[in-house]
């Protein structure tokens, strides 16, 4: 039998784990509480929020399923148009969340890596479930990639970049006018 | 049964909501719309080798596009002759041969059979595999890199089909010297409502603009000014355009900049100005640059650089399948700053599309009432103020762009699809209703 070595991710300690966990989970309650202002703030003024569209391949090509930074995304956003999103569902008119959407967000598999910049790199699996208006039911689920910078605010960190993938390729929702 | 007389009334604008509900009216539909008319199928880039496919749909029908050794392109459906399973289950990719994963038929890239497995022991020799590959798209037509299909022997020319409206379709496909190309990747989501609500609105609807969309404008500017600016631009003088079936609408912009792609982009257009100028002239490279249908289901959108097919899956649900077109060999910065401008207005998590797909779904909700779908929807706008070639703009225009015409001219062509008229006879009635328009305004 050949042992092929699993990679072991280089762990962080206990502790900055804990943190960095903790800091994941009160980012999503702020927007599970639609508290869009203050989650804005959790945010680094050169972050890319980004969300690349993905395809069916087969085996052979599955290495490029994924767009590249060129290519079509749900999300490529800066920290301006961030701001625009939020000054958006904070209007009363973004008639796609005006009644808004209530969504519970489920954050999973944390791994952290630490940087030589001394920032992180933190994996999370996870899952948003969105209710809306009388029966509406959505179910995002996927990966993202966070590059988490340690920062002098009570929460410890800011984000400055977010990868998002989903699981699907076509998405099966008629939007997402919520953050992932 | 229905009788299509009674459903729609152009004439009078008036729409009778089973159209968007009936399973049996979506059946005919399939049969007597998207099996008749020129649907799109790629754009040239698309398929950039030899071998290179995609799948794509003619309606309910996936179908494989394939570019082929000689550089041309064939189309044909993605089942198999044997037992009907799906040929080819990527959705895109570069292939020498596609090899049924069901018992082994293999078809080369033209979509002939050329292998079947055990062919001397299970059948003896005697199957003719010439006659065994999958159905052709029998028409395929590249204009201006994009190419369309029919299955229909009997449909017009595609420039028949597009008629005047080819000129406005121009002030997009054929802007620059060195073409368009589109952005890696499709943008593919699902809406639950009916394609028709979809391809109306990007045919004729500007009306719908400052309400539903009045966050995308928040959104897009911090400053109440620019935004009022912005929304000045729809204040300004608009013209719209139908023309079998299809539509297009626009305002009369006084220059090309500043473009909702912002400054980068706006370099890039200055620098072009006489290049488009050339290719268009300056009325047309000004103010053809708002929403369009190309009926029945390619729809796009000058000013996101949009494009997109309504995919119809069933009465009540589209598969949109969108992508962001670019001028090519454009410098990095203007391309980014156009890519930009797509994916945060026009995707699924887009300022402004995420509020189109919450009407239609709505509308569709409300139409599972047995009431409401027996209630009359008005389509009355503009109604009796259309014109023809209006400023030299061919065709059928209305002097605003807040008007229903288009929308009205593509339940028109539905309806005389639906009613099962041949193309000639409805090209004679198309030829009779604009000798009457032209005596009236004359
Ligand atoms: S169904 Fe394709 S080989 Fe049998
Ligand atoms: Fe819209």
């Amino acid at each position: 039998m050949t042992t092929e070595t699993i990679p072991v991710p280089a762990l962080v300690g206990v502790e900055t784990q804990h943190r960095i966990e903790q800091f994941l989970y009160a980012e999503a309650a702020l927007l599970d509480d639609h508290r869009f202002t203050e989650w804005l703030e959790l945010f680094t003024d050169d972050v890319h929020y980004w969300l690349p569209t993905r395809v069916t391949r087969t085996v052979r090509e599955r290495d490029i399923e994924i767009a590249g930074p060129d290519g079509a995304a749900f999300f490529d956003d800066d920290k301006a148009f961030l701001a625009g999103r939020v000054r958006r569902l904070t209007s009363g008119q973004a008639w796609s969340e005006e009644p808004p959407s209530r969504t519970r967000r489920l954050l999973t598999n944390v791994r952290a890596t630490e940087l030589d910049s001394g920032e992180f790199e933190v994996r999370v699996n996870f899952h948003v479930l969105r209710s809306r208006l009388e029966l509406h039911q959505d179910s995002f689920s996927g990966e993202r990639t966070d590059l988490l910078r340690p920062a002098d605010t009570p929460l410890g960190f800011r984000i400055a970049r977010r990868k998002i993938i989903l699981d699907t390729t076509t998405l099966p929702a008629p939007s997402i006018s919520v953050f992932l | 049964m229905f009788d299509i007389a009674d459903l729609v009334q152009p004439d009078k604008g008036l729409i009778d909501p089973s159209i968007y509900t009936d399973p049996e009216i979506y059946q005919a539909e399939l049969a007597n719309v998207f099996a008749r008319s020129w649907l799109f199928l790629a754009h040239d880039s698309q398929l950039p080798k030899k071998g290179s496919f995609l799948q794509t749909y003619m309606a309910e029908d996936p179908v494989l596009v394939v570019r082929q050794r000689d550089g041309s392109v064939k189309a044909f459906l993605n089942q198999c002759r044997h037992r009907g399973m799906r040929i080819c289950r990527a959705d895109e990719g570069v292939a020498k041969a596609f090899t049924c994963s069901y018992h082994g038929w293999a078809y080369n890239i033209a979509g002939e059979l050329v292998n079947v497995p055990m062919e001397d022991r299970a059948y003896h020799n005697e199957i003719d595999k010439s006659q065994w590959g999958p159905r052709q798209v029998p028409r395929i037509h590249n204009y201006k890199g994009f190419y369309f299909g029919t299955w229909d022997d009997e449909a017009p020319s595609f420039e028949e089909y597009l008629g005047d409206m080819a000129w406005y379709f121009d002030a997009m496909a054929d802007r620059y010297d060195d073409g368009l190309e589109l952005v890696p990747g499709a943008t593919k989501w699902v809406i639950d409502a009916n394609w028709k609500f979809a391809a109306e609105q990007f045919a004729s609807d500007m009306y719908h603009v400052p309400i539903s969309h009045s966050s995308g404008f928040v959104a897009l500017f911090d400053d109440p000014e620019i935004r009022a600016l912005a929304a000045g631009a729809l204040a300004a003088p608009g013209r719209q355009f139908s023309g079998n079936g299809h539509g297009s609408g626009f305002g009369l912009r006084p220059d090309l900049v500043p473009d909702p792609a912002g400054p980068d982009f706006d370099a890039f257009l200055i620098e072009r100005r006489e290049e488009i100028y050339r290719r268009l002239g300056e009325q047309r490279a000004l103010a053809v640059y708002g929403h369009n249908t190309v009926f029945p289901n390619f729809s796009w959108l000058a000013t996101n650089n949009t494009m997109r097919v309504w995919h119809p899956r069933g009465p009540g649900r589209i598969e949109v399948w969108s992508w962001a077109y670019l001028p090519k060999n454009a410098p990095e910065e203007a391309k980014r700053a156009s890519r930009l401008n797509t994916v945060r207005t026009f995707s699924p998590a887009g300022v402004f599309e995420t509020d189109d797909g919450e009407n239609w779904t709505e509308v569709q909700q409300v139409l599972r009432g047995h009431i409401a779908r027996q209630t009359t929807f008005n389509a009355q706008m503009g109604l009796g103020h259309e014109q023809r070639d209006l400023d030299g703009m061919p065709g059928r225009t209305a002097g605003d762009m807040f008007t229903e015409m288009a929308g009205r001219g593509m339940y028109q062509r539905w309806a005389d699809l639906m009613s099962g008229l041949s193309w000639q006879e409805i090209a004679e009635l198309d030829k009779r209703r604009r000798e009457q328009e032209e005596a009236k305004q004359s």
